[in-house]
């Protein structure tokens, strides 16, 4: 049995296994290279069918150039990427069919009706007849389109050019939608528009979406990846991000406690890392207190206050944002 | 082929379906009434030894028009889409670059064969307006209509070249114009230094000048017809690489 198994070619047990794990996509020490700029170092992460990731990331931090790579618009100087178990370089075509793209900033056929674009669009990733009639409809309903299809794309604002967009990465039922920055440049009503139709989405496709905007992802998203000169620096679901990060463990402690006291005290606890300590003007001390990151204190802080029985009126853990654990990630200093 | 064919019909609408295309029409039917008109003048003169075909398509006035034709036919074609971005969500699609070339070409090509359509009325009209017999044999007609199409084809392909070099249209024109004016010059160089020198035959076998008489005097050729038929292949074939130069790229 093994001598058999071992007969079969690489890419056959890959593409198998894909379809085994259910993964979307699978990229694996990708590299591209723009003369001696190197736009993206070896990267690898995986998507699993259903998901809504994340792709973060500085302007300039390859996010773009690792989406034309995916989408067969750049090929990779090195490394290999599958989507839905093809592989995107010699099997092009086969992940273009699969694939629903809008690119940043949404380039239109602007002298394009919006009907007529997807018309296009659609005969072009295969569909005809009542089938493309049918799902021009359906893609005009869901991206709130039905209002301005016999309108010139030209005369759209930008909110609805980048439904337009949307509807032309949907129109075929791609098993993966990529939509780089789909929110760049909209209102705040906008935004939240686009933002409730991406969730709808994830309910029915994977979806790969690249953003600075933080507060986004953590409301869509449920995996973030995050890279910075062309590398991964975290692959992970926004939760676990922000738990394991630096800042996240600070722990605030406002007693009525003798300073010197106390910081002997607390320092003896093993994963605290450092501690500081001020007076505060009405008679109570503030102790900020660092920890290892994925340890909590704060039971043991409120022990030991009542052992010493030291009036506790505040104990609390510094919730960190998905914002901070970007800044942390991606600072230059 | 049912991708080229969505691909040849999209482009062939914005040549068809907005006032462009017809004002180059319009100003293509200028051109051959006026030469066409002027022509005639000269029959009217004096008694002439040459036909009417190929006096009017050896007219200085001919080449002046003819060759700013591809510019604006072809400009367009690739540097916009460049420009735009849309070349991007066209080439992310299911589609082959060749599919995208070509379409190109032959939607710009049909609308290049349409402009001819009002030098033929002018023709076969001559002897219901003038009641005389035509100063022409049709075989003369069929040759001039066979070259140009044939010059179009190569023409053509050097605009579509032109165009997916830039992303501005201005300066795709500009390039086609170029390259055009110098194949113009080539058949020129006999005219200018003789056919004494050594390259005479070579600059003969491209001269479209050359080819132009010949045909327009109902001789038919079949060099010039693999000249242009595989020029225009080799041109189509280095504006296929020229798109996918961001692939093979270092």
């Amino acid at each position: 049995m093994a001598l058999a198994s071992a007969h079969t070619s690489t890419s056959q047990s890959l593409s198998s296994d894909s379809i085994k794990k259910n993964r979307m996509i699978e990229i694996s020490n990708l590299s591209k290279n723009y003369g001696r700029h190197r736009a993206v170092d070896q990267i690898s992460f995986e998507v699993a069918r259903g998901e809504i990731v994340g792709f973060l990331g500085p302007n300039g931090a390859g996010k773009t150039t690792t989406l034309r790579m995916l989408t067969g618009f750049l090929p990779p100087s090195s490394g290999a990427a599958r989507i839905a178990g093809k592989d995107i370089f010699r099997e092009s075509l086969e992940v273009r069919k699969r694939i629903g793209y809008m690119p940043e900033n949404v380039p239109l056929y602007t002298e394009m009706r919006v009907k007529e674009y997807l018309r296009f669009r659609g005969a072009l990733r295969g569909l005809s007849g009542s089938r493309l009639r049918k799902r021009m409809g359906e893609v005009l309903e869901t991206c709130g389109l039905t209002e301005v299809r016999r309108k010139m794309i030209k005369t759209l604002s930008k909110g609805y050019r980048q439904r337009v967009g949307l509807a032309d990465a949907l129109i075929h039922e791609p098993d993966l939608l990529i939509l780089d920055e789909p929110t760049n440049g909209l209102d705040p009503n906008q935004i939240r528009a686009i933002r409730s139709l991406i969730q709808n989405l994830g309910q029915k496709h994977t979806i790969l979406l690249s953003t600075h905007i933080l507060s986004e992802v953590e409301m869509t998203c449920n995996k973030v990846v995050i890279i910075d000169g062309g590398k991964i620096k975290a692959a992970d679901t926004p939760t676990k991000l922000v738990n394991s990060m630096r800042r996240a463990g600070r722990v605030t402690v406002e007693m009525q406690a003798p300073i010197p006291e106390a910081e002997i005290a607390i320092t003896s606890f093993e994963e605290v890392t450092k501690i500081t300590s001020e007076s505060l003007q009405d008679g109570w001390n503030r102790f900020t207190v660092f920890v290892a990151p994925h340890t909590d204190t704060r039971a043991k802080l409120g022990n030991l206050a009542s052992q010493k029985s030291w009036p506790l009126r505040s104990l609390s853990r510094r919730v960190g944002t998905l914002e901070e654990v970007f800044v942390e990630l991606t600072r230059k200093d | 082929m049912r991708i080229f064919r969505i691909l040849y019909f999209k482009e062939l609408k914005t040549y068809f379906l907005t006032p462009f295309g017809w004002l180059i029409l319009a100003f293509a039917a200028l051109m051959q009434g006026l030469i066409l008109s002027t022509t005639l003048e000269a029959f009217e003169n004096q008694a002439q030894s040459e036909s009417l075909i190929y006096l009017n398509f050896t007219s200085p006035f001919f080449w002046f028009y003819f060759l700013f034709l591809f510019p604006v036919l072809t400009m367009r074609l690739f540097s916009e889409e460049n420009r735009s971005g849309t070349l991007e969500g066209l080439l992310t699609a299911p589609v082959r670059t060749w599919q995208v070339v070509f379409s190109k070409f032959c939607a710009a090509y049909t609308a290049f064969a349409f402009l001819w359509i009002p030098a033929i009325i002018h023709f076969k009209l001559f002897t219901t307006i003038t009641d005389i017999p035509p100063p022409f044999a049709p075989g003369e007609l069929y040759g001039a209509m066979i070259i140009i199409m044939l010059m179009g084809a190569l023409f053509t392909a050097f605009g579509c070249l032109a165009s997916a070099l830039t992303s501005s249209q201005i300066i795709a024109g500009v390039v086609c114009v170029g390259i055009l004016f110098v194949h113009f010059l080539l058949g020129l160089v006999t005219t200018f230094f003789g056919d004494q020198i050594a390259a005479a035959p070579l600059f003969d076998f491209v001269s479209s000048q050359n080819h132009l008489r010949d045909f327009s005097r109902g001789l038919l050729d079949s060099r010039p017809l693999a000249y242009y038929l595989c020029s225009a292949s080799f041109i189509l074939f280095l504006t296929h690489h020229l798109l996918d130069y961001r692939r093979w790229k270092p």
